[in-house]
């Protein structure tokens, strides 16, 4: 496959230095612990709790993925990667880098959620991890896209959740009425049909936008 | 062509046609149908509603009560009651607020608004004279889509073209489009006021319009916040533009039509003028005089973007 080296590399970083997975699950673990001081002892209602779990997602994502062009940047590796590798493998490298990270991130969320809130109970599985795939599939070419954007500015800082996250605002009202509705009915499908559409049509949507701006941004 | 477009007979035309505009949509009565009538007061909305009708006959005389038989808009066949000292020929048209008596099933008319008005608006069951906002605030989110969209077709014309006047442009286009969006925002809140109680209750149509607000609050910060050569500054840009206009169509149009809410053209309430299933009946003069009020609003973003990108250009020189 012509995308394997790059998301290879990072992966080898990321085995070496497990920064993005740990620093991924403390945010998580922080904010669970925060909810829980915040509310102890509270019955949350299914709507609260879609809400509270995908903001932990969205931010822990916004936190964990802002980095991988940022790194590179910081690195001095991208002109490498620039005289190296295509755009395009690049950007579906990171890509797929991103979306693995978002999995492991949604996953340490639901097993941390159903530890630590007796409230959380998902009656519909299946269309419960078919939204988290499509909401991961979505945030993931945003953040690429605009992580890519960020590092190419001289002020980094607080720049990437400023841009990202207004344009995942649409992912997350679709995802967390999709996931309200999970927690209420056993069989979702009627319920979430026209969030689920949304999703999937966002998610082509923006990883086609992104696929081919990426050059633009990439380029110096 | 391009001439007459910066002439000031041009100027003058496009101001007097929003004067007219806008006293057609102030001046031109509202009237509904008996049921209507009917249906208000069932539900306690109201007790007296403005209907238009026309006079078929003169049933009952005396020298205090003049009883009419009328037809309303739809045909359908009422008598009425006119305590009033004017006398209506045969054939004529009015717009008169009328309350029903059930027992006796006979409307009264309590006031004459028009006699053979020129123009009427339909009325829209729950909105009333509220409707006429929709002549203003539904054009203004029209042009903000339209000038969100020209927006892109700019930014894609710079990254093909790498000239600055698209850059320019892009930038004009979004920021009047960004006024065009406040605009209809803050018509709509104050429509929200006095038809929900509130200026703002996050209706998914509220927190839509909301996000595409941030949305390209965050294209202006990022202008902003760029401090690279001016190139490498419109590419950014221009690509972050494109991109926040993938979301355009869903807060717009999507999302607002698929979760619960209570605006108009929503999933659950009718939709006063346009609609995709045609299901309820869509008034010609309403429809006539909203798209004028599209084409004009669209012909000021064109020339408020034409200046401000001439702004532009003579700051960034």
């Amino acid at each position: 496959m012509f995308i394997s080296p790059i998301l290879r590399k990072d992966l080898r970083i990321e085995l070496r230095s497990r920064f993005g997975v740990s620093a991924v699950v403390m945010f998580l673990l922080v904010t669970v612990t925060t909810i829980l001081f915040s509310a102890p002892g509270e019955q949350i209602g299914s709507s609260l709790m879609s809400a509270l779990f995908w903001i932990s997602l969205f931010f822990g994502a916004l936190t964990g993925l802002a980095r991988s062009f940022v790194s590179e940047e910081e690195r001095g590796t991208s002109f490498l990667l620039r005289l190296h590798a295509e755009p395009e493998q690049v950007f579906w490298g990171k890509y797929l880098f991103n979306l693995l990270l978002i999995v492991s991130l949604s996953i340490s969320a639901i097993v941390m959620f159903a530890f630590f809130f007796r409230d959380f109970h998902v009656r519909d599985i299946a269309m419960f991890l078919l939204q988290l795939a499509l909401g991961a599939v979505g945030t993931s070419a945003i953040i690429t896209i605009l992580s890519a954007l960020v590092a190419r500015a001289s002020q980094k800082g607080a720049l990437l959740p400023v841009l990202a996250l207004p344009v995942l605002l649409p992912l997350v009202i679709a995802t967390t009425d999709a996931t309200r509705i999970t927690f209420e009915t056993t069989n979702a499908w009627e319920g979430i049909r026209g969030d689920i559409l949304i999703l999937f049509s966002f998610d082509i949507a923006v990883t086609l936008v992104s696929y081919v701006l990426f050059h633009l941004i990439w380029k110096e | 062509m391009s001439k007459f477009f910066h002439s000031n007979i041009y100027h003058l035309l496009l101001g007097a046609l929003f004067a007219v505009s806008t006293f057609v949509c102030f001046a031109t009565p509202i009237g509904g149908s008996f049921n209507d009538v009917i249906t208000l007061k069932m539900n306690n909305v109201a007790n007296v509603t403005p209907v238009k009708m026309k006079v078929i006959s003169l049933s009952y005389d005396s020298l205090t009560k003049k009883f009419y038989n009328v037809t309303d808009l739809y045909g359908t066949p009422a008598r009425v009651l006119i305590n009033s000292s004017v006398s209506l020929k045969l054939g004529d048209n009015l717009v008169a607020e009328c309350s029903y008596m059930p027992t006796e099933k006979i409307f009264n008319v309590v006031r004459i608004e028009r006699i053979n008005p020129l123009l009427t608006f339909p009325l829209i069951q729950g909105l009333g004279e509220l409707g006429r906002n929709m002549l203003f605030h539904v054009p203004m989110s029209f042009v903000a889509f339209i000038a969100f969209l020209i927006a892109t077709v700019y930014s894609i014309q710079f990254l093909r073209t790498k000239k600055v006047y698209f850059d320019h442009s892009a930038w004009a286009a979004s920021s009047i489009g960004l006024l065009f969006t406040t605009l209809a925002t803050v018509t709509g809140s104050i429509w929200a006021r006095f038809s929900w109680g509130s200026f703002w209750s996050w209706d998914p149509r509220e927190t839509s319009i909301f996000i595409l607000l941030l949305i390209y609050l965050a294209y202006f910060l990022l202008r902003s916040l760029l401090e690279e050569s001016h190139e490498k500054k419109a590419r950014l840009a221009a690509v972050y533009n494109i991109i926040a206009f993938v979301t355009v169509p869903f807060l717009m149009f999507v999302l607002p039509r698929i979760t619960q809410s209570l605006h108009p053209g929503s999933s659950g309430t009718e939709a006063p003028v346009i609609n995709l299933s045609g299901k309820t009946h869509t008034d010609p003069i309403l429809s006539y005089v909203l798209w004028t009020h599209v084409t004009l609003f669209t012909l000021l973003f064109w020339w408020m973007k034409d200046l401000y990108t001439t702004i532009l250009r003579k700051e960034n020189e």
